[in-house]
């Protein structure tokens, strides 16, 4: 197979092998992006049957998580690769972690959504959730498409998102207790839309570790904990360093 | 051309001659002759290493001008590259405009190697997906629209329809992606916005499930009044025609409201029906009583059971399924008709024909039977006091239990409507009874 990203092998297995299981990534990364979409549909509209279903596709993620990592594990005893293919592998495996967790928050928020149906709705209709929801979907999205075009740059700028879905997260906290002080039949309900908002917040928390896997796969250097500023700059410079 | 070869033979024998005076007058004649020999090789290298030269730096130089057969041969080299440079630029126009129409196309076009490799795409189709250039091209499709509905589309590689998805990028829009096989495991990908229509069809599907609704309501007080008129003794007896109509008009515009809501309810429901056991035999024995009622012994209903065995389905649908095909059967056949119901299986599946030998059904109208209110004639129907939808009530519930009708007619001869369930539906004879034995109360 020749696709153009990953360098050629005297063996063509395992560059056969290799696309694999980045396809199997990338499969796993969509299930769990319409999982996300389903679980905010289902909450926006109070649609508790599309919760339900959520709630309980989920054991399909497990699945693929689980059958990427054994060929993974596969690869690594079998090829032993190194370098640049050796990164793929390792972003692999974290990245389907993350993917599992995002696909384990999905189903929270279907839970909560199949609870929330039965009960009033706001005059708002959960527009700021949705909106955040729209926002953490949007940056799952990029970051898998980074992942797919091996695109450090654009992995980089769906990262930096995080801090803005950070900032809404805390605005809609802070909504949701005043909701609470002005009226306290409304507790129960701003709980379980904190425990949504909080649900989506740490997915795009997830969102940028799988872009952040994304610079280690190509560039090889490790950028957690680092100020991302401090990345760009860096990796601006001497971008031919690459391989 | 052979003026020239003649020329030049003349020429050579020409020095030959020359180098010949030469030797007989200085030395000895060979050497004369060699020498002159000599220098029209030299001669000649020199034309063939211009020759050379201008083929190698053609675009810099002007043909060298040598004359004989070298400049013949130089004229042709000329003529055979502006031949070859105007096919060429020909080639890049046509090429050029297709290029340019195809981006022109209001549908996204995205080729696909063998292994669904993307190779090329218009501009259209990189706005719907998301696709850029030239980065994306070798990328494999299925890595950048990860829609599941899409993956599973590409992995069952069943392309006789369209597939519809929701891109991630715009959550309100539908696309409908059709895969087109060509050459040798090349396929294009065609990506059409369905969005505008989608929403029609959901308009279309509300509306008639909401104007049924708001009808029943009136209709109700209407027939109410109706049927006490009836009653009333005291009314004037002139009266009793015009009620009597208004009564069984009413009772039909409540069958034909109830068919609309029961169809709208199927089409509301797109996932497969239910797998509960279904006792098929017993339900055709009474729909073969209540047959023979109705038809008040002008008919003659008969059932064959090829087979013990049930199906696993929505009871209700399928229920109403058969009445209705039932129902036509006895509708169109003359009195003194014969109606046969049969109920086999074989390795294919479950199959339930309803035979009859009335009127029957001109041929051009068979491929548009199970359109709503689609009517044969319209005198025929009519009078008959049929809704119209049974026969699409009957398709869309045979497509929600993964089954398709089949209509055979002969004009004058009669009719033959088979219904036919995939064997993943049947129900063995042994577990239905098993399941009936667990739940007594359940029949």
């Amino acid at each position: 197979m020749e696709i153009a990203d990953l360098t050629h092998h005297t063996s063509r297995r395992f560059n056969e092998d290799l696309e694999k299981v980045r396809n199997q990534v990338l499969q796993m990364g969509g299930f769990v992006e319409e999982q996300l979409h389903k679980a905010i549909a289902a909450l926006v509209d109070g649609d508790s049957k599309l919760g339900e279903l959520v709630a309980t596709e989920d054991y399909k993620v497990n699945g693929m998580e689980v059958s990427i990592d054994e060929e993974c594990s596969r690869i690594l005893a079998l090829r032993a690769p190194a370098a640049g293919d050796l990164r793929v592998i390792v972003a692999i495996i974290k990245t389907i972690t993350d993917l599992e967790r995002i696909g384990d928050e999905a189903e929270k928020i279907g839970h909560i959504a199949l609870r929330l149906a039965t009960m009033e709705r706001p005059a708002d209709k959960y527009r700021e959730v949705k909106h955040l929801g729209r926002h953490v979907a949007r940056m799952v999205h990029d970051a898998l498409d980074a992942f797919a075009r091996m695109d450090a740059k654009a992995a980089l700028q769906t990262a930096r998102e995080d801090r803005m879905v950070d900032e809404e997260y805390e605005s809609i906290q802070r909504q949701c207790m005043t909701f609470m002080m002005e009226d306290p039949r409304q507790i129960r309900r701003a709980l379980e839309i904190m425990w949504i908002v909080r649900a989506l917040e740490r997915i795009g928390d997830h969102a940028k570790n799988m872009c952040e896997y994304v610079v280690y796969m190509v560039y090889g250097k490790d950028i957690r904990h680092t100020s991302l500023e401090d990345v760009s700059r860096e990796l601006e410079g001497p971008a031919e360093a690459r391989r | 051309m052979a003026a020239v070869w003649t020329f030049a033979l003349a020429r050579l024998a020409g020095v030959l001659v020359l180098g010949l005076i030469l030797g007989l007058f200085i030395g000895p004649v060979w050497v004369g002759v060699l020498v002159a020999f000599g220098l029209y090789v030299v001669w000649q290298l020199r034309n063939l290493y211009m020759l050379d030269r201008w083929l190698r730096l053609r675009s810099q130089l002007d043909p060298p001008g040598v004359g004989g057969i070298w400049g013949e041969v130089i004229a042709q080299v000329v003529r055979l590259h502006r031949r070859k440079q105007y096919h060429k630029q020909r080639l890049a126009q046509l090429f050029r405009e297709l290029r340019r129409s195809t981006a022109a196309l209001p549908d996204g076009v995205i080729m696909l190697g063998r292994h669904h490799e993307i190779l090329w795409f218009n501009r259209r189709a990189a706005n719907l997906l998301g696709l850029r250039r030239p980065s994306d091209v070798g990328l494999r499709i299925d890595n950048l629209i990860r829609a599941p509905e899409f993956v599973r589309y590409l992995k069952a590689a069943d392309f006789a329809a369209p597939v519809v998805i929701r891109p991630p990028a715009a959550t309100e829009t539908y696309l409908s992606l059709q895969m087109v096989p060509y050459g040798a495991g090349q396929s294009l990908l065609l990506a059409r916005d369905v969005t505008r229509e989608r929403r029609l069809e959901a308009m279309r599907k509300d509306f008639v499930a909401n104007a049924s609704h708001e009808l029943r309501t009136p209709l109700t007080v209407i027939s109410g009044y109706l049927d006490t008129l009836a009653e009333d003794s005291g009314l004037d007896p002139a009266w009793t025609g015009p009620i009597r109509d208004m009564r069984s008009q009413a009772r039909r515009m409540n069958a034909i409201i109830a068919d609309l809501l029961e169809l709208s309810r199927l089409e509301a429901t797109e996932e497969e029906a239910g797998y509960e056991p279904i006792d098929v035999p017993a339900m055709l024995a009474r729909l073969q009583r209540d047959g023979r009622a109705r038809a008040q012994r002008r008919h003659e209903v008969t059932l064959e059971l090829d087979a013990n065995d049930g199906l696993y389905g929505a009871p209700q649908e399928i229920e109403s399924a058969f009445t209705n095909l039932l129902d036509n059967a006895l509708k169109y056949t003359p009195v003194d008709g014969r109606v046969q119901l049969r109920w086999r299986v074989d390795a294919g599946g479950a199959h339930f024909s309803v035979a009859d030998n009335g009127i029957g059904i001109p041929a051009e109208h068979l491929p548009r039977l199970t359109e709503r209110f689609y009517r044969v004639d319209s005198g025929r129907s009519r009078s008959q006091g049929g809704s119209g939808l049974g026969l699409a009530i009957v398709k869309h519930v045979l497509q929600r239990h993964g089954g398709r009708l089949e209509i055979e007619s002969v004009e004058g001869k009669g009719s033959t409507f088979s219904c036919h369930f995939p064997a993943h539906r049947l129900c063995a004879a042994s577990v239905r009874t098993d399941t009936v034995d667990a739940q007594p109360d359940r029949m």
